[in-house]
């Protein structure tokens, strides 16, 4: 899932200060599931800008709604309507999220109320860790299942640097040494053999990327019928 | 199938009174919700909350942890806090079928008040002068007072019911003479006549039966039974007969039982009260004779010993022999049995059986008779006050769906919420069952004043917040995204990952409201209070607040667990009670500044006092991160307070110093 936190207050009403009408939209996706941007968070972040806002004698009307995702049309289409009585979205969602807002709407200003951080899982209640860099060219078979380029400081993926000490990194030490762990890991299931195939230098991949699945889209004369 | 389970108590009630749902309501001093939710369903509650036997009780799942919540006494705790309160609805519409009802006892009166409710015209034919039955002749005073019986008699029969006393069933009515003026018949005769053991003496004087002998207690006699009277059998019946030889002024009052005090129907309160009284009982003895020249002076008993199980489940009885002794008795009064009276059926033309009770088609109490119902002790044999209740609201709904032509009425199936696991027992804090007050035993023997004298408000709380509150815990909605928050912070360990969403055994669920509190998709409802429903509670009192504007407007959240009500009394600050603060999540700690609040307060238990596990703990994040918020905003984290029982006390003081 895509893991993102809150804005700092702070951040997010000097984004608002020039606007009186705003429509703060929920996704009830990977937010939601990393406790960032569902519904309770909107209600909380709505009552905390009216009040803030009550208190620099500048009122604001804040609009409340949480739409399963945002980055599918179908679903901001569900808010169409009503955003258009707003100046503004503020979206809790994760920068895909938001972006989908801003396209659909493109007389509404769409802000962002959360810091996308990045792909990751659960590492137990109220944390999260990075796994994942989406970098399109998969290796886990070989790192025994941990990936080196999203957890590794230095995304190295033929070995460990050398700086370690105590199984630690050595540019933070609250981080294990993931080469550390792909070594173990591979020792128990026995694929030692892996550490000698070298991992060809990558290229950074050219943005944005698209995924186009020609085997699953609708044929062009089928679009015409639609 | 879970989702469809029932509390344990209201699934062994016969009337399924909705009794977490009133237990609840006391807890938060709702009583006039929980005198509602009684009047509801049943027309006698100040009686059952008095005489039920409480099959609730029996299956309470608080007895897993230590004993069973006391559901009579907060029953009647309720219900007489609003005597005198007439929550009584009115017939939306009238219908021109006319129906009677043969027997005042509490299986006529329930058919009486549900089918006048109905909208039918009913009349009640009694054959004693008063209505009320065994409620009435049966029970004495210091168990169940007559203004007590009264009050809820007088409410059935102000609902427009025609009254016709001192008339009997197969001497001055008919069953056909009936069906020519009425549409339906429900014959609620009762089950009166006393069994009779088979003793030589029978016919001495001074050998009476219980039932005419309660009878003429409950007419205001009071005769002389002499210093020792024998009663012999061990139902309800036997022991009220024996408190009451007590309060005549007998000194030596023995009850002769077959049995032991397991297989004893009378209840074990009871038998312990009577004991206390001075009442003896005797075991395992039964009588074989009794003895004197015309009156009776002794009764010759054996001792028993108990056989294999009989037909009634319960161990055989069986004569030791060379055991017999006598006892001296200047009384002996019967109390071994009752069956309803012959001569009032023979005739009517409906089947009976060998024991001459009605023989009904279905639950509901059809005879072979079109037209008549019948139900209570007459159909069943001797039973509790609640079953009676119970097959006169069966009756009533069948004769409606008779007269009416509509089909039968669906069976629906009440099952309980199943056992709670051990792992969850373990996990849940003893607290013991309140103890009824009583009169002691001293100020009891020369009157027939009610012996229990009912709760107070504080012990009722306490006693209802007891409660389990099976079936009130979360419910998942369809808006849950799986995040397993509530998996990770259950203190019961209740929650689980299911195939799409989270998921919550309510049969488990222990009502805490911390998983609602911290779900992120507002996907979890607690049933015990939803947030709509503890929203608008706040609101209220905002708005309660603002119009009295009063300033500083401080709001108050108190734990109903651990502060007594009246502490708050007196203290300028518009208080909300929760079970438990846990549940209260960071939107209600700042919303109030939304309305104007200067401060919130909340009062917080010790963590060792938490009713529910983690609950301090975790109204200790929520305030922590309401205060983040608070600080964000401007408002200042300093405007939102844990206040100690002390801090309350202070505020109290000043607010009387003015």
């Amino acid at each position: 899932m895509i893991v993102a936190e809150i804005k700092p207050f702070e951040e997010i009403k000097d984004m608002l200060k020039d606007y009186k009408k705003v429509l703060i939209v929920g996704c009830g996706s990977c937010v939601t599931v990393c406790l960032s941007g569902g519904e309770r968070q909107v209600e909380l972040l709505a009552s905390a800008l009216r009040m803030a806002r009550k208190i620099e004698g500048n009122e604001i009307t804040v609009g409340e709604r949480t739409i399963l995702r945002q980055c599918d049309p179908e679903f901001i289409d569900q808010i169409k309507d009503e955003a258009t009585q707003y100046e503004a979205i503020l979206s809790m969602a994760c920068g895909a999220g938001i972006q989908g807002i801003a396209k659909r709407f493109g007389s509404i200003t769409a802000l962002p109320a959360m810091n996308t951080r990045f792909i990751g899982v659960s590492d137990g209640q109220g944390k999260w860790v990075e796994v994942c860099v989406a970098c399109g060219d998969c290796i886990l078979y070989k790192t025994g299942g941990i990936c080196p380029v999203a957890r590794c400081a230095k995304s190295l993926i033929n070995g460990p640097c050398g700086g370690s000490q105590g199984g630690l990194c050595e540019v933070s030490r609250d981080n294990p040494c993931v080469w550390e762990e792909i070594y173990s890991r591979l020792l128990k299931l026995n694929l030692l053999h892996f550490l000698k195939e070298i991992s060809p230098a990558r290229t950074r991949p050219v943005h944005p990327r698209k995924v186009v699945r020609e085997d699953l889209r609708l044929k062009e004369e089928q679009t015409k019928g639609v | 199938m879970t989702d469809k389970a029932i509390p344990p108590c209201q699934a062994a009630c016969p009337i399924y009174t909705d009794v977490s749902g009133y237990v609840s309501a006391i807890a938060i001093g709702d009583i006039e919700r929980a005198v509602r939710i009684n009047r509801e369903i049943n027309p006698f509650p100040s009686v059952c909350g008095r005489i039920c036997t409480r099959p609730c009780e029996t299956a309470c799942r608080r007895s897993q942890i230590d004993e069973p919540i006391s559901i009579a006494a907060l029953k009647r705790f309720a219900v007489d806090q609003s005597r005198g309160l007439k929550l009584i609805k009115r017939p939306k519409h009238y219908y021109d079928e006319r129906v009677a009802v043969v027997g005042g006892g509490p299986a006529g009166l329930t058919a009486v008040h549900d089918l006048a409710l109905l909208g039918y015209r009913v009349s009640v034919f009694e054959e004693e002068d008063v209505v009320g039955g065994m409620l009435t002749h049966g029970i004495p005073d210091y168990r169940l007072p007559k203004d007590v019986v009264k009050e809820e008699v007088d409410l059935i029969l102000s609902l427009g019911v025609e009254v016709k006393t001192g008339l009997s069933l197969g001497r001055d009515l008919s069953i056909k003479g009936l069906l020519k003026d009425y549409q339906a018949v429900f014959l609620a005769l009762g089950s009166q006549r006393s069994l009779l053991p088979k003793c030589n003496g029978i016919e001495l004087s001074g050998v009476i039966t219980a039932i005419e002998f309660l009878k003429q207690i409950s007419r205001g006699h009071r005769p002389n039974l002499g210093e020792h009277v024998v009663i012999i059998g061990g139902g309800h019946t036997a022991v009220d007969a024996a408190r009451t030889c007590l309060r005549l002024g007998s000194s030596e009052v023995t009850i002769i039982y077959r049995r032991t005090i397991e297989e004893m129907p009378a209840g074990r309160q009871e038998v312990e009260e009577a004991e206390k009284e001075g009442v003896n009982i005797r075991y395992l003895t039964q009588p074989v004779g009794f003895l004197g020249n015309g009156k009776v002076q002794k009764v010759r008993c054996i001792e028993m010993r108990l056989g294999e199980l009989d037909e009634s489940g319960r161990r055989r009885p069986i004569p030791v022999e060379n055991s017999e002794f006598e006892v001296k008795a200047d009384t002996v009064i019967l109390a071994i049995g009752y069956i309803p009276k012959a001569d009032a059926l023979k005739d009517s033309g409906l089947i009976l059986s060998k024991n001459g009770t009605i023989v009904v088609k279905d639950n509901a109490g059809t005879t072979n008779v079109r037209g008549v119902f019948a139900g209570g002790d007459v159909v069943s044999g001797p039973s509790s006050v609640i079953e009676a209740i119970a097959a006169g609201k069966r009756a009533a709904d069948a004769i409606h769906r008779y007269l009416r032509n509509l089909p039968d009425k669906e069976v629906k199936e009440h099952l309980p919420l199943r056992l709670l696991d051990d792992n969850v027992v373990k996990l849940i804090n003893k607290s013991n069952r309140q103890d009824m007050p009583t009169i002691p035993v001293e100020k009891r023997l020369d009157n027939f004043n009610e012996v229990e004298v009912g709760y107070d408000h504080n012990e009722a709380l306490r006693e209802a917040q007891r409660c389990l509150l099976c079936g009130l815990g979360a419910v998942v909605s369809d808006n849950c995204v799986a995040c397993l928050n509530c998996v990770r912070i259950c203190p019961y360990g209740v929650p689980v990952a299911g195939k799409k969403t989270a998921e919550i055994d309510i049969s488990q669920c222990q009502a805490c409201g911390i998983c609602a509190s911290e779900c992120p998709a507002s996907a979890i409802e607690l049933r015990l209070e939803t947030r709509k429903e503890a929203l608008t509670a706040l609101q209220k009192v905002m708005d309660k607040a603002r119009q009295e504007a009063v300033e500083p407007l401080i709001i108050g959240y108190y734990c109903r667990y651990t502060l007594p009500t009246s502490l708050l009394d007196d203290t300028a600050i518009y208080w909300l009670g929760k079970l438990c603060t846990g549940r209260l999540d960071i939107f209600q700690l700042i919303y109030p500044f939304e309305f104007g609040a200067d401060e919130v307060v909340v009062h917080m238990c010790k963590n060792e006092e938490c009713h529910f596990r983690d609950g301090s703990r975790w109204l200790l994040t929520h305030i922590e991160r309401a205060k983040k918020i608070l600080d964000e905003i401007g408002i200042g984290a300093d405007r939102l307070n844990i206040i100690s029982e002390e801090d309350i006390l202070i505020s109290k003081r000043e607010k009387v110093r003015g």
